[in-house]
């Protein structure tokens, strides 16, 4: 894996943004960016995201399509911690965070638990009448932790033009929707 | 290594001072600008008006380098804006024109090519390669120029290099360059 | 080991292509003709001799209403230096703020393809228990 800047997405949801109980990210977490070699932050509301997007050019293919998903979006939040060496924070701070989507507006679509690699994803779609109206990813990795959260109506096709649009792959929503893994050796 | 500039204000600067701010860059200036716009009268149009603008902030510069952080910077809005502004298509691979210095070395072919090539990115990404390969910046001088993340710099660069590598493979074959 | 070759020698074209050109031939001289044009029209000072403007009436008047409008056109032109400044900077701001959000996409769009593939991973594991079943 590459020691690259670890990104660390950050549920972070803004009262009166998220309709659901609030997402808060916990204070052990908070308390990472200390212990973090390099630490991420991105957190973006409604306004933040109207204005910066004025900036992105027309003419800019990738960024024409990043205008398009923002425009409807409410919220960005990103938090990204890398560290030294492994072990930096425990799985009680994740489970921390992923217990806050237990509920009937979160639904886990990917839940991948690695020994080989130590590598744990899960990824949730929020869903109102039928439309996803938010994501959220938790990546944690052996010295990165990452969390993401997206708020605000969002499309399907949208998300997989967002994997395909920087350069990799189109992430199939079927594919996703489908992969309702548990642990695995 | 730092040159102060004198203390003076702006008003008391020798004309002579700016004059030779101008002379000693002059051609950085310019060489962004018309890598950028592929337009030699665009790129000296502007080119002036980047050290107009300079004539009017000069008290506000401290040493040489900060002058030549200051014209960078300007510098490289003044092409991202002169080409929003006049709408400007992109370039077409055709219609870059020659370059006034003289012949490189290698295939003269394959740095028409390139220049064409280059021409042809968008504009953020054109404007750090120009940085980075004119002005041999490294990711971190760019992204302070460029009030930008160094790795968003450093991701344009990887991209615009890959695909700049794999077109040239691409249309000419496997050339060695 | 062949592609780090390649992008060294893209990377040698790219400085040989985008190396500094020449400025045009007088390049500096305009620049200064032009600074010195707008100094001109921003000292707003006559040629004429001051008893000349005090004894003559309408040219004092004339004289008034130049440096007036020299003024004005002096203001003017500050208030667009400052307007400029003041847009340059809030343009900074904003293409600083466009980064980050742009960021934070490719952020999300990079643990999307993790997710992805840990999937893939799992999918060919398990195609591959299934054959060794049979």
């Amino acid at each position: 894996m590459k020691m690259k800047m670890l990104w660390l997405v950050l549920l972070l949801a803004s009262p009166g943004l998220v309709q659901a109980q609030d997402i808060k990210l916990p204070a052990d977490v908070e308390k990472l960016s200390a212990k973090a070699k390099e630490t991420v932050e991105v957190t973006m509301d409604g306004p933040m995201l109207r204005w910066a997007s004025k900036f992105l050019s027309a003419e800019d293919p990738e960024e024409a399509k990043c205008a398009k998903l923002v425009a409807n979006l409410k919220g960005i939040y990103v938090r990204s911690f890398e560290f030294d060496k492994e072990g930096a924070y425990s799985a009680a701070d994740v489970d921390a965070l992923r217990s806050q989507l237990h509920s009937p507006v979160w639904s886990r679509v990917v839940g991948v638990r690695s020994e080989r690699d130590g590598n744990n994803v899960d990824v949730f779609f929020k869903m109102e009448d039928d439309k996803m109206a938010g994501i959220v990813i938790i990546a944690a990795e052996a010295k990165e932790l990452t969390f993401v959260n997206i708020v605000g109506p969002l499309e399907v096709d949208q998300l997989a033009d967002l994997g395909g649009e920087f350069g990799i792959p189109k992430l199939s929503p079927k594919s996703l929707s489908k992969a309702q893994k548990g642990d695995r050796r | 290594m730092a040159e102060p500039l004198p203390a003076e204000k702006a008003a008391d600067i020798a004309e002579s001072d700016f004059a030779e701010i101008v002379r000693r860059h002059q051609v950085m200036v310019y060489s962004i600008a018309q890598h950028f716009l592929a337009d030699r009268s665009a790129a000296e149009e502007l080119a002036q008006d980047v050290f107009l603008q300079l004539h009017a902030n000069l008290a506000s510069l401290k040493s040489d380098d900060h002058v030549k952080f200051w014209l960078r910077k300007v510098t490289g809005h003044r092409c991202i804006d002169y080409k929003r502004r006049r709408g400007l298509p992109q370039v077409a691979l055709d219609d870059v024109p020659e370059c006034a210095a003289p012949a490189e070395a290698g295939d003269p072919l394959l740095s028409r090519r390139l220049r064409q090539l280059v021409a042809s990115l968008p504009e953020k990404p054109r404007l750090i390669v120009i940085l980075r390969y004119q002005e041999d910046m490294a990711a971190e001088e760019i992204s302070n120029v460029l009030a930008m993340p160094v790795a968003t710099v450093k991701s344009h660069l990887q991209r615009s290099l890959a695909m700049l590598r794999e077109k040239m493979t691409r249309a000419l074959g496997e050339v060695t360059i | 080991m062949s592609v780090d070759n390649d992008m060294n020698r893209t990377e040698d074209a790219l400085k040989r292509v985008l190396r500094r050109q020449p400025a045009p031939d007088s390049f500096a001289d305009r620049v200064l003709a032009r600074v010195a044009e707008r100094n001109s029209a921003e000292s707003g000072r006559g040629h004429r001799d001051s008893w000349w403007c005090v004894f003559v009436q309408p040219l004092v008047r004339w004289a008034t209403a130049t440096a007036l409008a020299v003024a004005l056109v002096a203001g003017g032109l500050h208030y667009r230096q400052v307007q400029y400044d003041k847009a340059e900077r809030e343009r900074a701001q904003g293409e600083a703020a466009k980064q980050r959000l742009m960021l934070a996409l490719r952020i999300a769009s990079s643990k999307l393809q993790l997710a992805k593939s840990k999937v893939n991973e799992i999918n060919a594991d398990q195609a591959g228990n299934r054959e060794e079943k049979e």
